[in-house]
């Protein structure tokens, strides 16, 4: 395998952009018009998200301790996709094609290299995929409540027909019949139940083709899939400190679901919950967290305004009101919200003395509906 | 000869072995050698099953061909031409581009109704806060100020005491109507849930009250006009309910 012949001509293709990308899939359907049907009707993510993949595949190809857990992740993801073994051949044959198509200077050795080189990727991806058999590809579940608290945001309660096994503060990847081959990112807000029920928070994003379906078309007896769960807010049972928990919007739904878990589980432990929004409207679990702050004598809860004049309650950024309430530096720390506010939160909590090896994070952010490096959750 | 006789039926099929095993009588001292029958006899079926074997395969040469070639078409197959690539990219970018525009439709109207319904919601509250403010300015300065009359506070004045009256008025009508309207309900509750349905009641835990609240759901259908009248008020004067029974006490 010639790595740096092909990271060339991978270069050479990729100065071509979304044409690179495009024409890979319409020769791909074209061939083998059986796999179009795995893809949705919008294309443009997609293709984003194909070159994104195969652009760290390339560069991480020399470092297999990197890539080989990235490509058994990205395996075990496709199995909710429909992919199966026998598409992976289709693929690589396209793959080469669409390389050779954008690089003059194509020749045997090349094509041997790639060859080689997607047979290995495939082979991990196809390993990693047959041994998460134990799992069923997707979760089927019924939506047994839909509750509309807001303008924007609705708390869904879903059944799902088999209990998913997940870490409170994970996140799954859900598909409703409404918008099919879209998958989203969303962490259920409880830990695991015995009757498997699961809560999602959902706010609607303007234009988003799946959270609006979520929140606005979605009804009490509708079936969607979940996908197998991802996410590094995942409480650290290692640890026994006092927790800060810090949400803006619905990054409230992971930090409640590590509430439940200690709540459930334990170890007995403060736990102090500041959850910011911009105004007081927004607050769409304000019952529910007044009840939780009632029932459990080890847990505070405090909101927060950052614009609203009239409002009553606290007033400042999230990070802001965190630390007026600390000291906080003995703490393990979970943030869970959009950038911006993650992003303040973490640098004050860090400036304010906590390690950052104690700060764990989840970032919502637009859609996401194939696994990063990173795992981003839709808000 | 052996039991593998060398004139065996033809139905036998002849194996390399039979070849290598086959043994032919001796002639007499006539005709010494092999017995001329037998070996012609065999020389026929060597023939035959080489004429065979050489057809057979001939047919499967040709068929290794025939395979061979829709090996290689398959293999081919996914070589599609460069200009129905392009088609097909061409439909599936305008596909894109649709539903781009459907998504961008969607996030506009969405914003501009959020946008909408946040300016309603807090020009409304302004409208509510400012109103509570003005009666209570107006209470204290009517309360206090009357002693200092100022030229140009006087027509405020007045107009400000105009709309306490009216408000204290305003107050007492709204109270003798719920009044009037929850005795009504009351009423009927007594008279037509309790009576249609006396099995369906839980037992009283307290007297003879019970009943009454139980059934206070239904008379609100005939208390209406009661509740017509409050709502009717309201917008005329621009004076929420309770503006008016804090302007009375």
């Amino acid at each position: 395998m010639d790595i740096p012949a092909m990271r060339a001509n991978f270069a050479k293709a990729a100065a071509h952009g979304d044409q690179v990308p495009l024409w890979f899939y319409s020769h791909l359907f074209l061939s083998h018009p059986e796999t179009r049907e795995l893809f949705p009707v919008s294309m443009a993510h997609q293709r984003d998200r194909l070159f994104a993949a195969l652009g760290q595949v390339v560069a991480r190809v020399d470092d297999l301790d990197t890539l080989v857990p990235i490509l058994q992740q990205l395996g075990r993801d496709h199995r909710k996709f429909g992919t199966v073994a026998a598409h992976y051949p289709a693929v690589g044959a396209s793959l080469l094609a669409t390389l050779e198509h954008f690089d003059d200077e194509w020749d045997d050795a090349l094509a041997a290299s790639w060859a080689e080189a997607y047979e290995l990727i495939a082979q991990v991806m196809v390993k990693a995929a047959d041994e998460s058999t134990d799992q069923p590809p997707w979760w089927d579940a019924e939506v047994v409540d839909h509750d509309r608290r807001t303008l924007d945001v609705a708390v869904l309660k879903l059944a799902p027909r088999t209990p998913v096994e997940y870490l409170p503060g994970q996140a799954l990847s859900v598909e409703t019949e409404l918008r099919p081959r879209l998958w989203r990112w969303y962490s259920p807000a409880n830990a695991p139940r015995p009757d498997g029920m699961l809560e999602l928070h959902v706010k609607a994003r303007d234009g988003g083709p799946v959270s609006s379906a979520l929140v606005r078309q979605v009804q009490k007896g509708d079936a969607v899939r979940l996908g197998p769960p991802v996410g590094h807010l995942a409480l650290d049972t290692g640890s026994e400190r006092d927790l800060l928990l810090v949400a803006g919007g619905t990054g409230l739904a992971p930090v409640k679901a590590i509430i439940d878990q200690v709540a459930r589980q334990g170890p007995p432990r403060r736990v102090d919950l500041f959850v910011g929004s911009r105004t007081e409207d927004a607050f769409y679990d304000r019952a529910d967290l007044r009840r939780l702050a009632q029932e459990l004598p080890w847990l505070t809860v405090t909101l927060a305004v950052s614009h609203d004049k009239t409002s009553s309650l606290e007033h400042g950024d999230i990070g802001d009101v965190v630390l007026r309430h600390g000291p906080w530096a003995n703490r393990d720390a979970y943030v869970a919200g959009n950038p911006a506010t993650v992003e303040d939160t973490v640098t004050r909590l860090h400036h304010h003395g906590l390690p950052m090896g104690r700060i764990r994070t989840e970032v919502f952010a637009a859609s996401r509906p194939s696994p990063t490096v990173d795992g981003k959750v839709t808000e | 000869m052996t039991t593998s006789t060398p004139t065996a039926g033809d139905g036998e099929r002849l194996t390399p072995d039979v070849v290598r095993d086959v043994r032919f009588t001796h002639g007499t001292m006539l005709h010494p050698g092999y017995t001329d029958t037998e070996v012609d006899a065999f020389v026929d079926r060597v023939s035959s099953e080489l004429d065979r074997l050489t057809l057979e395969n001939a047919q499967l040469r040709e068929q290794l061909h025939r395979l061979e070639q829709q090996l290689a078409a398959a293999a081919n197959r996914p070589s599609p031409s460069d200009q129905a690539v392009g088609i097909l990219a061409t439909a599936q970018l305008t596909a894109d581009q649709y539903v781009a525009e459907a998504e961008a439709f969607s996030r506009q109207m969405t914003s501009e109704a959020r946008l909408h319904y946040e300016e309603q919601l807090s020009r409304a509250r302004e409208k509510a806060g400012a109103i509570i403010q003005a009666a209570q300015e107006a209470g204290v300065r009517i309360s206090s100020g009357r002693s200092t009359p100022e030229v140009s506070a006087q027509p405020a004045t007045e107009d400000l005491e105009e709309q306490v009256a009216y408000l204290r008025a305003f107050g007492q009508a709204c109270r003798t109507q719920l009044r009037s309207y929850l005795e009504a309900l009351l009423a009927d509750v007594e008279t037509e849930w309790g009576r249609a349905h006396p099995a369906a009641l839980p037992e009283p835990p307290r007297g003879g009250r019970v009943p009454r609240q139980l059934r206070a759901a239904q008379a609100s259908f005939h208390s209406n006009e009661a509740a017509d009248d409050v709502a009717e008020q309201q917008p005329r004067t621009g004076v929420p309910a309770g503006t008016g029974s804090t302007a009375t006490t």
